[in-house]
């Protein structure tokens, strides 16, 4: 019974501590996450003013109205989802087969990973100005297919899908690296034995890499898949330095088109539920990966 | 054992003590700013958006501050400089939080939204004197303070656009420096040219109002009605109409280029000769000098006149007081920063004074540079002193690109521009 007691007594002691050990973090994330999504999301139905004595009027639904009818933000979704498409899928699969390389190198096997990787840590700036030289009108590009084919310049920030796949060109150049580096260290946690069995059998290393490798970091998959996808909906910087939209905003992405809206307009409202609606698709977008994965 | 876990617990406790006391030492800061101001020294803070580096900001803190407490040995000023678009945005956030400085120099674009966030004082109801010191600063900058018959700031520096030419080009192509519009379409065509690498007769960085108004202007023809509440029948005038017109064929032509995102920027097309004329603000000197020194074969001229003149846009700032700030000591600096001495000195540093005696000053008058502008500002006009200046601006550039890059017919799209900006000025 006594024991009892004082085991009790430990545990409650126990939770006092772990609470005191929580609360800085809890605090921080409820002022600094919570607290702003919720104002964010309160915002979405207002025609917010900024400025200490103005009203804001409350609006109901109509920020999600003309978030839903407005063309410009089908037409940002729409770039933002052909990018994903093209992005997550070519970061997958490049940076899965350059890890796979990388990984059955015996030598030089730091020297690659570091070349692969220094576009990651790149700041996206000076990489959007950079490939701006390259793709614009007299950049670089143009200037080697006319000397080499003799063929008319292509302006290449100049339509909507030549934009869409120079700046998708980016995208994935610079994300091979990161998920190079998580592949990496999830084939070397794939136990040898098992492709050590599967040579005893008779295997080639083509069907080890679809029945071995491929079902043992298939859980890594997932969480790049899920991780690009959220990524490739936050992309901004490119677009803003290499197209900004132009021209008439065809290649407005989601996040430019919120930026523009938030702050050169002062249409906050409207922000808010572009970015509430745009964060249920990506849920929805997730659920469904993860749904599918399980099955699969 | 025990002892680890106090010692556990005592570190997260001197964790939070730590990151909630960084917000202490401000708080000490405005204390001692309180106790200050009730003896005789008032503190008053400045934010501005001199460049940390340039040749201003050593005005403003070297002569120009130290000269102004040596007249207001009463009057201390805490100067912090901002990045231009940092500081809108900063001061919008610190409106919300009540927590403005004394005095902004705001670019006059932002007023109106300023004014409309309830951010600045209106002078012209508080002071007196605001009659006086107005009348002494040029008109056109003045109506930029301007929202609804009340003067939320004074002009402080100005500036507007100018021709800029390529004099070897213009003398290869045998073509005279336009004065007028029609001679300036002309001139575009003949200066442009196919060889081997493309010259375009005239480079517009963008099709926005800052770049349009001034050929709207020239041309006769009008943005919005009179007190800005309507575009319908203004916007979408038969001038207008034309205007756009011309504006696309020159570029169908390929003469007109730059502001699409693959283009040449302005600076570099210019000075390597592959842009023959631009338009743009006393900076390009700056911007000429400092990344082609070796390029000298360009002059410049006011904006080629139309129907109406020769009408530019307006740029530059304004100094304005904030709602909640020291009223008296703010009003001191305000007038000190827009006299004669503080302009010629402004002015000797590249900032173009709005001060009429600072205007006529020699110091001024004899800066070579400054001639052709001071030129254009007397008949430069002010963009549309409205909350939703950049709403209906993006609706301008959307509609001119329509017309210019996508050919589309010129009179539709602006009478459905001109629906669109009427919605929003509803």
């Amino acid at each position: 019974m006594l024991k009892k007691i004082a085991k009790k007594r430990k545990i409650k002691k126990e939770y006092w501590q772990v609470t005191l050990l929580f609360l800085p973090g809890v605090i921080f994330f409820s002022l600094f996450t919570l607290y702003p999504i919720v104002k964010l999301f309160i915002m979405s139905f207002y025609e917010y003013k900024i400025g200490a004595l103005k009203e804001s009027t409350f609006v109901g639904l109509h920020n999600y109205i003309q978030v839903i009818s407005d063309e410009i933000s089908q037409a940002a979704v729409v770039n933002t989802l052909i990018y994903a498409l093209i992005t997550v899928p070519g970061q997958i699969v490049l940076g899965l087969l350059i890890a796979v390389f990388i990984n059955k190198l015996s030598k030089a096997k730091v020297f690659f990973r570091v070349l692969y990787y220094f576009p990651v840590i790149t700041s996206w700036v000076i990489v959007s100005v950079l490939f701006r030289y390259i793709f614009q009108n007299e950049g670089y590009l143009n200037y080697l297919i006319f000397s080499m084919l003799e063929v008319e310049p292509v302006h290449w920030l100049e339509t909507r899908m030549s934009s869409l796949a120079v700046l998708s060109i980016i995208g994935i150049w610079k994300g091979i690296g990161w998920s190079m580096t998580v592949f990496i260290a999830a084939l070397t946690a794939v136990p040898l034995e098992l492709y050590e069995v599967a040579e005893v059998d008779g295997s080639n290393s083509i069907k080890n890499f679809f029945y071995i490798t491929l079902p043992s970091i298939r859980n890594t998959i997932l969480f790049t898949f899920v991780m690009l996808t959220i990524g490739a909906f936050n992309t901004f910087t490119p677009v803003k330095l290499m197209t900004d939209g132009k021209p008439l905003h065809q290649t407005e992405f989601v996040l430019t088109w919120m930026y523009k809206n938030a702050f050169e307009f002062r249409n906050m409202g409207y922000s808010a539920a572009l970015s509430f609606t745009v964060g249920l698709l990506i849920s929805i977008i997730a659920i469904i990966q993860f749904n599918y994965f399980k099955k699969a | 054992m025990k002892n680890r876990k106090l010692l556990g617990i005592f570190l997260t406790l001197a964790i939070m003590i730590g990151l909630t006391s960084c917000t202490s030492p401000k708080q000490a800061e405005t204390k001692n700013k309180q106790i200050e101001k009730n003896e005789t020294v008032t503190n008053i803070v400045f934010w501005h958006h001199y460049n940390e580096q340039s040749n201003e900001n050593k005005v403003l803190m070297e002569i120009l501050i130290p000269e102004f407490e040596k007249q207001n040995p009463d009057v201390k000023v805490e100067a912090v400089s901002h990045d231009w678009a940092d500081l809108h945005n900063k001061a919008l956030v610190a409106a919300t939080a009540s927590n403005l400085p004394d005095v902004i120099r705001v670019d006059s674009a932002w007023i109106p939204e300023f004014v409309d966030a309830d951010m600045l004082m209106a002078l012209d109801e508080e002071f007196e004197e605001f009659n006086s010191v107005k009348e002494g600063i040029l008109t056109g900058p003045m109506d930029t303070a301007n929202v609804k018959g009340h003067y939320y700031g004074l002009g402080l520096n100005t500036n507007t656009k100018i021709l800029f030419y390529n004099t070897k080009l213009m003398g290869e192509n045998d073509v005279e420096v336009p004065k007028t519009l029609d001679e300036f379409f002309e001139a575009a065509r003949n200066l442009s040219s196919e060889a081997a690498q493309k010259i375009w007769g005239y480079g517009e960085p963008a099709l926005s109002g800052w770049n349009m108004l001034p050929f709207i202007w020239s041309n006769g023809g009008e943005l919005l009605n009179e007190d800005n509440s309507k575009a319908e029948g203004y916007l979408n005038s038969e001038a207008n109409v034309e205007l756009l017109s011309k504006f696309a064929q020159l570029y169908k032509d390929g003469f007109l280029s730059g502001f699409n995102s693959g283009d040449i920027p302005m600076t570099d097309g210019f000075a390597q000769g592959r842009y023959a004329m631009i338009i743009d603000g006393p900076w390009k000197y700056a911007e000429l000098q400092g990344g082609h020194a070796d390029f000298t074969d360009y002059d410049a001229t006011t904006m080629p006149a139309g129907k109406n003149g020769s009408i530019q846009v307006l740029g530059g700032e304004d100094i304005s007081i904030s709602r909640n700030a020291n009223k008296e000591a703010a009003w001191k600096f305000v007038k000190f920063m827009t006299n004669e001495f503080a302009q010629v000195e402004m002015g000797k540093a590249g900032q173009i004074p709005v001060n009429k005696k600072a205007l006529e000053n020699a110091e001024i008058t004899s800066i070579k540079n400054y001639k052709v502008f001071l030129e254009a500002i007397k008949t430069s006009r002010a963009r549309p002193a409205i909350p939703q200046w950049s709403e209906l601006d993006q609706i301008l550039t959307d509609a001119v690109t329509n017309v210019v890059l996508k050919g589309a017919d010129a009179k539709e799209t602006l009478d459905e521009a001109a629906r669109k900006m009427d919605e929003v000025l509803r």
